[in-house]
């Protein structure tokens, strides 16, 4: 979708070790974990722009905010991204994107996996459209949620899709990575990549809990408070 | 009239088309001794039902304008709005619900919750109206009370309570169990003037303690009372549920269900008894202004005569005797002889005529005073302004408009017609904030722009009768536009010497897209084109840009920039850069890469979910782009962006996709290229049409 003359990596490239290549296996979850407020949001848009730029239809399902909320941050972190790149013909290549992508929101208790189905068959039989990744914004993540998720997880296999989900750390528990990892214990076999945004002081890290680099850890990512995108990841680049 | 507030109730009867409503005003009026002849809504006996007073509502077997109307029940006055159930005409709906303080809400014992209902149960969640249900027809086959109630439930999510259980149903269908005196209510005479109270038979006692047990458990969230003497075993007496039924109704918490039959005359003496019992009178609602003088700071209005006046006008209605205005006093009094001032327009105003109406006849009053509805003569005013003591400046918060969906052109046949037509459009305007007319800079088109198209062919057909305006109506043109997508340059010589003074010009220079409708730069250096013809050349260039070459759709988004050219001393002249411009203009627009551009509309459908799929098939279908869903639980809404070219009768496609359960609305949002294979049919049709026109 980009004009010529731009190299498109993975903005989480540097914690996974696959730069040039999709994160995610066919059939395959990824998380980005965070507490409320931190950036759990921003950074799936980043990752569902880096989708759309890669010509790829993007699903984005949110359980909290409307539909024109959702494409209001479509437009933010876009026009962040476009400016930060300074990529040339912004507009046209936001709205060349907009086709591309499809919001569907649900309110939380009112959303399921055969409904999920039932509402994607309508807009693939149709030809309306048809994704190739999956963002989900807002899903609660507890214990009641492992059989959904486990569900979740054979319709995104039997489709060929992938599926980024954002997860929910309680503010009451500590932050150290041992409680989280004892949160997601229950689910952690459905992720192949598990990302945490962890602030520390005045910065945000990004830390690859799992599918990242043995190093990962110490030589994280980390996000722009201002803007919320990934620093040090250049992963538009120009040729 | 009496001024007891407390027993004063202004409600409003709403419902999907065909649930009854006029029916059952009518048979409220009858008896409420207002009219003395029960009609029927359809006009088979040559007068129509009263509330139905418009000479095309009677023909249609539809109410249109709301007439407003009042009686008497058990020493309390009742103002009733009556309003239209079709979904074009929702802005009749949705200004009575502004100024009401409660609503029956009609519902088919067959048909249940319809798309109409819900809608309406949207508005009055919005102007937070509190209602009780009637769910009428219980005479018909296929009558099903306990399914509505629990359609009410599932569909409309009010915690809905049956207060009421039917004796019999169908066409044995005799009268109701009223489940808080415990008695059987039977309806006889041949009117069902006759209100007889028995025995509950013995066949549904059973049934109705049941029932009754049910209704008290819901009723009991709303008054320690009644949980006390539930906890405590003590007897619980019919005011106590009334209470509590009351308290759960007001906060919109709780829904109480009334059984009938108005057709059947069966039911609408205890609806009446509901209607003050359980509605609220105008000292239950808070209502709010805007004080004009303290930066719109809210202001909190109260029922009380003796303050001063604050009163919306929320209906106009051309009359025989001029213009009326319907008006509802939310403080003070609004008495004969009055000066108030119309806060929009900041003018004093002498109260002449007041009346009270009852659909179109009248009865003279002196005052109107804080709560009460009613009409006066002789102001000029539009729908929505409020009125107060001099001094005030208040304003009351504007009323929710629908934006229109749909437009049509019109042109009057003759220049008498012309006239008329110019006079109902001014009318109509005035009386309905949805319908809109302008003309068209483009096409020169008159066009009106209102809810659907039964609300315009209503308005055009008014035109007809009440204007004696004979009008045609077609599909409006839509307003394509022509622009370029790339930088192109230019260098053209107009060179003229047929005879008599030569022409000569030369303008160079380059064309290319810009945000900007139109841009003109001159880099001309060093006199190439003496600077008294550059105006000429711009002017030359502009005049270009109301027919495109291409298609000649106006040009927009344009920049062109001269820095070259050439002229002669003597055949040089303005006439002449103007034509060099054109020339200019034309070659380079040809290389510029030209496009048609048509308007985008943003639509925004709202579908029952079972429906979801077909709703963004048929937009899907139209060329629109569905940028997402929003799951609302039994709702969704669809937000898409459809060309506006694919979007005239969609309202009708819609209704017939989606059993007239789906709604949309659209705005204008964005221009967009024209696809090429529409481009080339809209060329293959101008081609068409040009061959047409010179043949003719």
């Amino acid at each position: 979708m980009l004009e010529n003359g731009f190299i498109l990596r993975h903005p989480l490239g540097k914690l996974t070790g696959c730069e040039s290549e999709e994160i995610l296996p066919e059939g395959g979850f990824g998380a980005v974990m965070a507490r409320a407020g931190v950036g759990k949001t921003a950074l799936l848009i980043q990752l569902a722009i880096h989708s759309l730029l890669c010509n790829k239809n993007v699903l984005h399902m949110s359980l909290n905010d409307p539909v024109k909320k959702v494409g209001l941050w479509y437009k933010e972190v876009y026009r962040n991204i476009a400016s930060q790149y300074s990529i040339a013909d912004q507009e046209q290549i936001f709205e060349n994107m907009l086709p591309h992508r499809f919001i569907m929101t649900f309110e939380v208790e009112g959303f399921s996996v055969p409904k999920l189905e039932e509402r994607l068959t309508d807009l693939m039989e149709q030809n309306i459209f048809r994704p190739h990744v999956i963002f989900i914004d807002g899903l609660p993540f507890d214990e009641s949620q492992i059989e959904p998720l486990s569900d979740l997880k054979a319709f995104v296999k039997n489709h060929s899709l992938k599926a980024w989900l954002t997860v929910r750390i309680h503010r009451d528990e500590k932050p150290d990575l041992d409680c989280i990892q004892a949160q997601l214990n229950s689910v952690e076999d459905l992720f192949e990549t598990i990302i945490l945004i962890q602030p520390e002081g005045k910065e945000i890290y990004l830390k690859a809990l799992k599918g990242g680099k043995p190093d990962s850890v110490a030589t994280g990512l980390s996000l722009d408070p201002t803007t919320m995108l990934i620093k040090e990841s250049d992963w538009i680049k120009r040729t | 009239m009496k001024h007891d507030i407390f027993k004063v109730r202004n409600i409003g009867i709403s419902a999907h088309i065909d649930s009854g409503k006029t029916t059952l005003t009518e048979r409220i009026l009858f008896y409420t001794k207002r009219i003395h002849a029960i009609h029927d809504v359809k006009g088979k006996d040559g007068i129509g039902a009263t509330m139905d007073s418009m000479e095309l509502e009677k023909e249609r077997g539809i109410t249109i304008a709301s007439a407003a109307t009042f009686c008497e029940w058990l020493d309390h006055e009742i103002n009733i709005i009556d309003t239209p159930g079709h979904v074009d005409f929702t802005i009749e709906v949705e200004r009575s619900l502004r100024v009401l303080d409660g609503a029956i809400l009609v519902l088919c014992s067959v048909g249940g919750v319809q798309s109409q209902s819900i809608t309406v149960d949207q508005q009055m969640k919005r102007y937070k109206v509190p209602c009780i249900a009637f769910i009428n027809k219980c005479d018909r086959s296929g009558a099903n009370p306990d399914r509505v109630i629990k359609q009410l439930r599932e569909k409309l999510g009010h915690n809905s309570v049956a207060i009421q259980i039917p004796i019999g149903l169908e066409a044995d269908f005799n009268g109701v169990v009223d489940l808080l005196s415990m008695k059987a209510f039977y309806f006889d005479g041949k009117n069902g003037e006759i209100f007889r109270t028995e025995d509950i038979p013995a066949e549904l006692l059973q049934e109705a303690v049941k029932k009754r047990e049910e209704l008290i458990e819901a009723a009991s969230v709303f008054s320690d009372e009644l949980t006390d003497a539930i906890l405590e075993e003590k007897e619980i007496t019919e005011s106590m549920i009334v209470t509590a039924l009351r308290s759960g109704t007001l906060s919109r918490k709780l829904t109480p269900v009334i059984l009938g039959s108005a057709y059947k005359n069966k039911g609408v003496q205890p609806l009446l008894d509901a209607v003050t019992k359980l509605l609220p009178c105008p000292h239950d609602t808070e209502n709010e202004a805007l004080d004009m003088d303290n930066d719109e700071a809210p202001v909190i209005l109260t029922a009380d005569p003796k303050k001063p006046m604050v009163a919306l006008a929320f209906k106009l209605e051309e009359g025989q005797y001029g213009q009326l205005t319907y008006i509802r006093v939310y403080q003070g009094s609004l008495a004969k002889g009055d000066a108030i001032v119309n806060v929009r327009t900041g003018r004093k105003v002498k109260v002449g005529r007041l009346v009270r109406m009852h659909a179109s006849q009248m009865e003279e009053i002196e005052s109107i005073p804080a709560g009460y509805i009613g009409a006066l003569f002789g102001i000029d005013c539009a729908s929505g302004d409020t009125f107060v003591s001099p001094g005030l400046s208040y304003t009351l918060t504007s009323m929710y408009v629908p934006k229109p969906v749909i437009s049509l052109a019109i042109a009057a046949k003759d220049s008498k017609s012309e006239v008329n037509m110019s006079k109902a459009l001014n009318r109509f305007t005035k009386e309905d904030p949805t319908f809109k007319t302008y003309v068209s800079d483009e096409t020169g088109d008159t066009i009106i722009s209102g809810m659907g198209e039964l609300h315009l062919d209503v308005y055009i057909e008014r035109m007809r009768r009440e204007y004696n305006a004979e009008v045609t109506s077609g599909v409006p043109k839509v307003a394509y536009r022509e622009t370029i997508t790339r930088k192109a340059e230019f260098n053209y010589t107009h060179r003229k010497q047929t005879g008599g003074s030569g022409q000569y010009g030369r303008i160079a220079g380059y064309i290319e897209p810009a945000e900007e409708e139109f841009i003109f730069d001159n880099k001309v250096k060093g006199g190439a084109i003496p600077t008294q013809y550059i105006p000429a050349c711009e002017k030359g260039f502009k005049n270009c840009l109301a027919k495109g070459p291409k298609m000649e759709f106006p040009v927009t988004g344009i920049k062109i920039t001269i820095d070259d050219g050439a002229s002669h001393s003597v055949d040089s002249s303005d006439m002449a850069f103007q034509a060099a411009a054109r020339g200019a203009f034309l070659e380079g627009y040809s290389k510029a890469k030209p496009v048609i551009h048509e308007p985008i509309m943003k639509v925004v459908a709202e579908t029952p979910t079972e429906f979801q799929g077909t709703v963004m098939g048929s937009l899907n279908q139209r060329r629109g782009i569905i940028f997402g869903t929003q799951d609302e639980g039994t709702m969704c809404v669809i937000e898409a962006q459809v060309p506006l070219a694919e979007m005239f009768g969609y309202s009708t496609i819609l209704r017939s996709l989606t059993q007239g359960k789906a709604q949309f609305t659209m705005e204008f949002a964005t221009y967009k290229q024209v696809p090429q294979s529409v481009a080339e049919e809209l060329m293959k049709k101008a081609a068409e049409d040009k061959k047409g026109s010179q043949k003719k």
